[in-house]
């Protein structure tokens, strides 16, 4: 038993030590660089297998949307794969002049819509169909998805685009000795995109919501948990309201575009089986003549002190289901490290959530816990979900977890859970080396939110000087009224506490 | 240092050579692929008849290992369905011998490391995932779940509670309903492979059964382990020799799978969600086998039709031809030894599902008449041909495909046979197999959505449309013993409370009922007082309940229509609404005490003065006669189902001729829930139609 407790001591240290000697040799496999527009590129070199993981990371996000306008980031995304001006087309020069037309019969109908009651509905009527007419001529001249074609006649996988509130992110994998095409292709829409087919892209975005959040409980859960916990920071709505994304306007995308996607607002990891030195020419060659430009505006508003707990419900047909998220800071905050630890403490079969409220009271189905819901830029929420068991309320669920939130702020949590944590962390950070993309996307997204990529393996070192007082700290700190919005999902009928039995 | 001065040189020569980008896509030229490397795996048969499988990769400090166990969920007996799922549950959380499932849960993730079991349809898994300087430890405890599981019955008991959660939320979401009721259409509601686990299955399900599924499935000769990452084979070979030596049960051969015998009907079928925008759909037939000679060409044509993203056909017809969806696909579903489906799956905003779908089948019909053109050919064969490398990608992808090849008697490099049949695929081949393997007649269509906002109807399709009862069957109790003899008894006890509350022929003549009751609940129950008025004209019903905070009404006409009224709005009646509507109906009293003249209904004598009334609903009530005929009380199912409920009766009073209960005592699961005083009965009293359906 003596030996076994001595064998444990050092297995928990050996990985510490790992920590900064892992980041020592993974520097070697590192290549970084600027180029003179001020567009950043991090190689990775990992030549287990001949191919490549490209990830493109635009500081953008739909925090950025302007006003009335929620959606024009997400949708700027969808444009980036239709092509430039000269894949996705037959003629450029006579498609151009069409998609301006479409532009400038828009302007029009928006200036007869913009007069109100003093609008005249047949001159609306007569500039739609000529709108209908400019777009399906522009239409004409499209080669349907040439992009995406090429792309993926070339063995190209994985090719998809996402946007958060904070970030856009365009990434897809290639064998690695058709890497050029990437350059080529990435080069140009980035220096130019193209509004082609953007009212019927418009449509499928549309759609997206409707399917991502109109029509699955959970999307609608998370919509109102963010528009109800943020009434004023501009990362309320992350796919846009559906009257806004139903009249966005290829002008605005173009203008989104020119402020925001300057070579110094992004970043480009290239991952897997290539030649740093290479990469380096390349990204000369095809990237170098973009110009620089200005680094876009900061978001201004911040969100303004809330004064007591927020409640809100959702109705659907789906079982009950609650949502708890407390506001927290930004991840550069010196407390996120102690949120983390949180978190993790929480978490998992070992963690409290489970262990109590699935096992113990059989009160839940699934818990979850999490230091952050949405990324990292601007304040956040601690964020629990609890899923209830059949025939058991989100009311139970609540006040069985708000007793556990009570005792995390009043007690300690041992040594053994700090190092479970702890050991965690690490663990998931060398799970994470192993997959091209997977550490492709982490570097770009913490060259993003941190100004360096180096930050995933001292992130570490931080967790490790996290005490049991930093973690009661932080519970007292941020898990208050104050900070506290709770959405619940409602059966339509379904009634509170206490009538129930009056339905007899 | 010289050296790197030249070097720099070279480079600079090279950037000015090379300073323009390339314009066109044509004008690039490629390297050939480096080397595809095939990691070495060292394979072997332990003694007592387990294989092994083992591959070194020292990149990562990191070792990965899995059990594959020939077992299914497909060998679920009917009326365990669900067996499996409890099982493999069970496995990991029921701990070991030594260890209970929380220390096992406490020291993995102490060390941050996992051992997770599954039981899919035709193959099971135990698999670990380790640091390097745990997997000792690690490999103990997976030795010991994989060999002598525990099963500790508190767990059993946990994870069943989740099972009956995951059943009350399977209508949750709209695409959950959709492919669950394709599979389930395609391949038979009642068969092994279509069939979902019910409360009542999941009931039946015991330690002893998980036991014995353990003994039967779980020996060496039925095990493959495969082991990748940071080890030296030699002596992982030798500690994995002596950690199995002792395990040396031997079992019969895991019995075949059963066969995939099912013939659907063509046709619609329409499951309803009144809350989503979008209308989900999944169409198609059963598909194929991996070893189907057509299967590289059938792969090609798919991939032209719907498989391969935004190149696809589909995607470009529907998604941005049309902007009617975010995502349609297709798949050519085939299976190692039984047919998987082929299906079209997307969603749509719910006007426009119709056009949607007669998108799709234009998109079919035109695969199936017309060649594809030599580029479309070119794009699909290239995008297989050039991604190849991909099933390469990390050592862990190859170990991994070999078990599954070895596990389903394929040859070793049946991928390689599958990349050369796919380069030889010709325009004629995938006209061929089109026309051949593609039955647009024999498309089952699943729609999950809310037709009320459909723009056209699915009949529209010309097809028939049949709508899915999603109903959820609430457990069957266990029957009580029924025959000639206790019915009869059943009838005479019932005649006997006719007799004793005024005369059959009495309730026979009543056409309408209401009452007006005070209903004050227990301090558990929220403690407040409500008003409670119900109108019946059968099948219709209407309650009213006046609550502190405002009215909540609801209204059936019994014919499957209705609404809810609450101080927050008005609404359709929702699914659960009308169910507790059609069991408040089955339960209203002069009909009730009737029952032995409803041929949908089975009166039962269950004890010397009791009597149970049931119907093919599911519902049910037990009368319990006091020595004058009258009822003493009646029993039925609570308000979640999960607890029964209980009412005491008082106060007999005579209304019309007929006497009826004015007090009555609730419980509810063997706690006091209310008091009940009815104020007013009134019977035949020439309630309107009209009344019922006020708001």
């Amino acid at each position: 038993m003596k030996s076994r407790w001595l064998l444990w001591a050092c297995c928990t240290l050996i990985p510490a030590i790992l920590a900064a000697q892992d980041l020592q040799e993974f520097e070697k496999k590192i290549t970084e660089f600027d180029l003179p527009n001020g567009l950043h590129f991090i190689v990775l070199r990992r030549p287990q297998a001949p191919v490549v993981s490209m990830v493109t990371q635009v500081n953008v996000g739909s925090a950025n949307d302007p006003a009335g306008k929620t959606g024009l980031a997400h949708m700027l995304e969808h444009m980036a794969f239709k092509g430039t001006d000269s894949l996705g087309t037959n003629n450029w020069l006579a498609e151009k002049k069409w998609l301006s037309d479409v532009e400038s019969t828009y302007d029009k109908l928006e200036i007869e819509k913009n007069k109100g009651p003093r609008g005249s509905a047949e001159a609306m009527k007569k500039l739609e169909g000529e709108l209908k007419a400019a777009i399906e001529k522009a239409n004409g001249y499209v080669v349907k998805e040439a992009y995406s074609k090429i792309v993926s006649q070339n063995g190209g996988v994985g090719m998809n685009a996402s946007t958060s509130n904070e970030v856009t992110t365009y990434f897809y994998s290639l064998p690695s000795n058709r890497i050029e095409l990437w350059f080529l292709l990435t080069s140009q829409v980035f220096r130019q995109p193209i509004m082609r087919e953007f009212y019927k892209e418009r449509d499928v975005v549309r759609e997206e919501r409707r399917r991502s959040f109109e029509s699955n409980p959970q999307g609608k859960m998370q919509d109102v948990l963010l528009t109800t916990a943020f009434l004023a920071h501009p990362q309320r709505t992350l796919i846009g309201w559906a009257s806004d994304i139903e009249n966005l306007r290829a002008r605005d995308a173009e203008a989104l575009f020119k402020t925001y996607y300057v070579p110094s607002n992004m970043v480009m990891v290239l991952a897997g089986d290539v030649d740093p030195a290479e990469m380096k020419r390349l990204a000369q060659v095809y990237f170098g003549g973009i110009p620089a430009g200005p680094a876009p505006p900061r978001i201004i508003t911040e969100e303004p002190k809330q004064e007591g707990e927020r409640r809100t419900a959702v109705e659907a047909q789906a079982q009950p289901f609650v949502y708890i998220g407390y506001k927290r800071p930004e991840a550069g905050h010196a407390d996120a490290a102690p949120l983390s630890v949180l978190a993790g403490a929480m978490s998992g079969r070992a963690g409290i959530l489970y262990k109590e409220l699935v096992e113990e009271k059989k009160v839940s189905l699934v818990t979850f816990a999490a230091d952050s819901f949405i990324g990292g830029k601007f304040q956040g929420l601690f964020t629990f979900i609890v899923v209830p068991a059949a025939g058991k309320t989100g009311d139970d669920n609540e006040k069985a977890l708000n007793l556990i939130i009570e005792r995390m702020k009043k007690e300690k949590v041992d040594q053994a859970i700090l190092d479970r944590v702890k050991t965690q962390v690490r663990a998931g950070l060398v799970r994470a080396l192993d997959s091209n993309m997977g550490m492709a996307q982490r570097l770009a997204s913490n060259y993003i939110l941190y100004g360096d990529w180096r930050r995933m393996f001292t992130r570490i070192q931080e967790v490790d000087k996290v005490t049991a007082d930093d973690v009661l700290r932080v519970a007292k700190t941020y898990l208050i009224d104050n900070n506290k919005t709770a959405v619940y999902l409602k059966t339509p009928g379904e009634k509170k506490d206490g009538d129930k039995e009056a339905a007899k | 240092m010289i050296l790197s001065i030249l070097l720099s040189v070279a480079t600079a020569i090279a950037t000015a050579q090379t300073a323009a980008p390339k314009k066109s896509v044509k004008d690039l030229k490629f390297k050939p692929l480096g080397e595809i490397k095939i990691p070495e795996i060292s394979s072997f048969t332990l003694p007592n008849g387990m294989r092994v499988h083992l591959l070194e990769n020292h990149e990562l400090p990191l070792v990965r290992g899995n059990a594959t166990i020939r077992v299914g969920n497909v060998f679920d007996p009917a009326d365990k369905t669900g067996l499996a799922d409890v099982f493999d549950q069970s496995l990991r959380l029921g701990g070991t011998k030594d260890k209970t499932g929380d220390q096992i849960n406490q020291l993995l993730e102490n060390i941050a490391a996992s051992v997770e079991s599954g039981v899919g349809e035709t193959s099971g898994s135990l698999s670990f995932n380790t640091l390097r300087e745990h997997s000792d430890v690690v490999l103990g405890i997976f030795h010991d779940l994989l060999v002598a599981p525990e099963f500790r019955q508190d767990k059993i008991d946990v994870v069943k509670t989740q099972l009956r959660s995951a059943i009350a939320r399977r209508n949750d979401n709209a695409s959950g309903i959709t492919s669950r009721e394709f599979s389930s259409l395609l391949y038979g509601p009642t068969t092994p492979w279509g069939r979902d686990m019910e409360y009542e299955t999941l009931e039946r399900v015991s330690r002893d059964d998980l036991i014995a599924y353990h003994k039967r499935f779980y020996f060496p000769s039925n095990v493959i382990l495969s082991i990748s990452g940071d080890f030296v084979s030699s002596t992982l070979h030798a500690k994995l020799e002596k950690m199995f030596a002792d395990w040396t049960v031997k079992q019969n051969p895991a019995p075949a799978f059963p066969p995939v015998t099912h013939k659907a009907k063509p046709g619609i079928h329409l499951a309803e969600k009144p809350d989503v925008t979008q209308a989900f759909f999944r169409l198609g037939h059963m598909g194929g086998l991996l070893s189907d000679k057509d299967y590289p060409a059938l792969e090609v044509m798919n991939d032209i039709l719907g498989g391969n993203g935004f190149s696809s056909r589909l995607m470009q017809k529907v998604r941005s031809d049309m902007g009617l969806a975010y995502n349609v696909s297709s798949s050519w579903g085939v299976g190692f030894h039984h047919p998987g489906l082929f299906s079209i799956t997307g969603g749509t905003k719910s006007s426009s599902i119709v056009d949607a779908l007669k998108a799709v089948y234009g998109e079919v019909e035109r695969i199936r008449t017309n060649e594809v053109t030599d580029e479309e050919l070119q794009i699909a064969k290239d995008s297989t041909l050039n991604s190849f490398v991909f099933n390469f990608a990390s050592p862990a992808q190859t170990l991994g495909r070999l078990i599954t090849y070895e596990y389903n008697g394929y040859p070793k490099d049946f991928l390689f046979q599958y990349q050369k049949a796919v380069a030889a695929v010709t325009k004629a081949d995938v006209l061929r197999v089109a026309k051949q393997y593609l039955k647009p007649e024999e498309f089952v269509v699943v729609v999950t959505g809310n037709s009320k906002d459909f723009g056209t109807q699915l009949t529209a399709l010309n097809q028939p449309v049949a709508k899915i009862d999603l109903t959820i069957p609430e457990p069957k109790r266990a029957a009580a013993k029924m025959d000639a003899g206790s019915m009869a008894k059943g009838k005479q006890l019932l005649a006997e409370l006719q007799k004793a509350v005024g005369g059959a022929d009495k309730l026979a003549a009543v056409q309408d009922y209401s009452h007006t009751a005070d209903v004050s609940l227990t301090s558990g129950q929220g403690g407040m007082k409500v008003t409670q008025i119900t109108q019946v004209i059968p099948p219709a019903i209407r309650f009213e309940q006046v609550l502190p905070f405002g009215r909540v009404i609801i209204f059936s006409d019994g014919k499957g229509s209705g609404w809810l009224k609450t101080p927050q709005g008005e609404m359709p009646m929702p699914a659960q609404v009308a169910k507790q509507a059609a069991e408040e109906l089955f339960r209203v009293q002069p009909w009730l005490w009737l029952s032995d003249r409803d041929p949908n209904r089975t009166v039962n004598a269950t004890g010397a003065r009791t009597v149970e009334i049931s119907d093919k609903s599911n519902n049910w009530i037990k009368l319990t006669l006091a020595e004058n005929g009258l009822l003493e009380k009646v029993n039925f199912k609570g308000g979640d189902g999960s607890v029964e409920a209980e009412a005491v009766y008082s106060d007999w009073k005579d209304v019309n001729g007929l006497k009826l209960p004015h007090g009555a005592k609730l419980s509810q699961g063997g706690k006091p829930a209310a008091d009940i005083s009815v104020k007013e009965y009134r019977i035949n009293s020439g309630l309107k139609m009209e009344e019922l359906g006020k708001k």
